[in-house]
């Protein structure tokens, strides 16, 4: 993958208006909302601003992985992944570039949510906290980045558009992004505890109270990134196929 | 790079593709010289485009081979030797001509200078705007700048001037004869018959997936006799005229008739003998689309 390659696409995602209003501008109004709305108390060892702080930041991260399914279904359906094709560029680099562009667009989300939560919110924490939220944050992003590019070489636009849309609330709310999975009926509890979005927001959460999501998240989160990986792939591979 | 696999060009030998029951392409052998430019010609469905698929590598045919400068199509696509201009070719958003035009050039080995590619696909003032507000025709050009950016030996051109006006029409052409003048090898699809005429060293025509006629413009005219006869004759019957010596297709338009003919001159004797009444005679050369639609009616009836 070559430079010029990898600068275009993050500079062409950072130009959408998708981006600006997905990623950035929604989780950064809803933490202001929602800050201002419940963030007394302390939840899971941390403040509830600082709980809300994580859980929008997480949620922007997720759009930006998520939506470079939409782009990959656009670019398909446009005929450019077969002008690729004509190029002497590999085919995996491709999908690795989505893959490293999704991820070098999330931090921005991350950055200005965490930086509204320093400076408008009074979250204080040592920068070292900083820095392994936000890493923590991008490693949990890895089912949700291979989530984006299965659902990207399966699906059309159309379809994609409404479909991530809605699988992207469902485990928000499923997965403890909008509100603790503790105040969730005790079935979808014990649900919420097998998604990735739970561990996606608890992956972020966990440095801020001194502690990580520990090697039972780990795997789960692993197992979610394999999972979606092995449908990409093949996914990935049906619609290269030269037939 | 050796010279003896560029002068190999491309060798097609009984390419053979079916889709289910349709036998898209049935047994081609085509041979492209180094440095010549083909027009390849044949009716919608006449297998032009799966053709071109599996010389780019992008389809596996069913039977046959294809060599391109001595190598597998997907290794000369590799090689950065050849550049394609599809017609559905699309374009990516939210970048500028110039910033897609920099991101194909990065993945070539030896790629042409941007600037220069501009200039050649007559963008230069269009480098600066984004790739949605272009017209049918500005998209046409970048398609073109993208198949021009790899500096490829090999152009693979799929009716390039589709959505192109008669002026840009004329500055594509003009910029392919340079092009063609350092040797590159063309192959070009199109639908405009007088292009194939006026551009192309040799003329390829397909139909039913097969080759119906291969040979300069004027060779096949050739084919069909090269001459038409058009008069105003009321009332004639098809019948009638195609009895006529030296003919051999007939069409009638209102009171015009258009006959086209192995011998013009018999033709013409004998119709003045039968019916006296035709008047406002013309004999002409037969055009391309003559050629064209005599060769293709033969090869499917």
């Amino acid at each position: 993958m070559n430079a010029t390659y990898l600068r275009t696409e993050v500079r062409r995602t950072l130009r959408a208006p998708r981006y600006f209003i997905f990623v950035i501008g929604m989780p950064l109004g809803l933490f202001l909302l929602f800050a201002s709305l419940y963030g007394q108390g302390t939840q899971d060892g941390i403040s509830g601003t600082a709980w809300l702080m994580v859980s929008m930041s997480v949620f922007g991260a997720m759009g930006a992985a998520v939506s470079i399914g939409g782009r990959i279904a656009g670019e398909r359906q446009a005929g450019w992944t077969r002008q690729l094709r004509l190029t002497p560029m590999p085919g995996w680099t491709y999908v690795a570039a989505k893959a490293v562009t999704a991820l070098l667009v999330a931090v921005p989300a991350l950055v200005l949510v965490y930086a509204v939560g320093a400076l408008a919110e009074g979250v204080r924490l040592p920068a070292s906290t900083w820095a392994e939220a936000a890493g923590w944050s991008l490693l949990a992003l890895a089912p949700f980045v291979a989530l984006g590019i299965w659902l990207g070489h399966r699906l059309t636009n159309d379809v994609l558009g409404p479909l991530s849309g809605a699988l992207f609330t469902v485990l928000g709310i499923l997965g403890g992004v909008w509100f603790p999975v503790d105040q969730l009926p005790s079935a979808l509890a014990g649900v919420a505890r097998a998604l990735p979005s739970y561990w996606l927001a608890q992956a972020g959460r966990e440095p801020l109270a001194g502690t990580w999501i520990g090697w039972h998240g780990l795997s789960v989160l692993a197992v979610w990134t394999a999972g979606f990986t092995l449908l990409a792939a093949r996914a990935y591979r049906r619609d290269t196929a030269r037939n | 790079m050796p010279e003896t696999t560029l002068a190999a060009g491309v060798r097609i030998r009984d390419l053979t593709k079916s889709y289910g029951p349709v036998r898209a392409v049935a047994g081609v052998d085509l041979d492209i010289v180094a440095g010549e430019t083909v027009a390849l010609l044949g009716p919608t469905g006449a297998g032009k485009s799966t053709t071109l698929d599996m010389l780019l590598g992008l389809t596996r045919p069913d039977a046959g081979s294809v060599a391109v400068f001595g190598r597998t199509p997907e290794q000369a696509v590799r090689d950065g030797l050849v550049g394609a201009m599809l017609q559905s070719g699309g374009l990516i958003s939210e970048v500028s001509v110039r910033e897609l035009l920099e991101l194909a050039a990065s993945l070539y080995p030896r790629p042409m200078a941007v600037a220069d590619v501009l200039a050649r696909a007559d963008l230069t003032e269009l480098a600066g705007r984004r790739t949605t507000k272009l017209s049918g025709g500005q998209a046409q050009r970048v398609r073109f700048a993208l198949a021009l950016v790899a500096d490829p030996e090999l152009l693979v051109l799929d009716e390039p001037t589709a959505a192109m006006d008669v002026e840009s029409r004329r500055r594509f052409w003009a910029s392919m004869r340079e092009l063609t003048a350092a040797g590159r090898t063309v192959l070009f699809a199109t639908h405009y018959l007088e292009e194939a005429d006026q551009y192309a060293d040799r003329v390829v025509l397909m139909a039913g997936g097969a080759v119906v006629a291969d040979g300069p413009a004027t060779a096949i005219k050739a084919v069909v006799g090269g001459r038409t006869v058009r008069a105003t004759l009321p009332g004639a019957r098809a019948a009638d005229l195609e009895a006529l010596p030296g003919v051999t297709a007939v069409e009638i338009h209102g009171d015009g008739i258009r006959l086209t003919c192995t011998d013009s001159d018999a033709a013409l004797r004998a119709l003045l003998a039968a019916q006296p009444a035709a008047k406002d005679i013309e004999v002409g050369g037969a055009d391309l689309e003559d050629a064209f639609v005599a060769l293709t009616s033969g090869a499917t009836a």
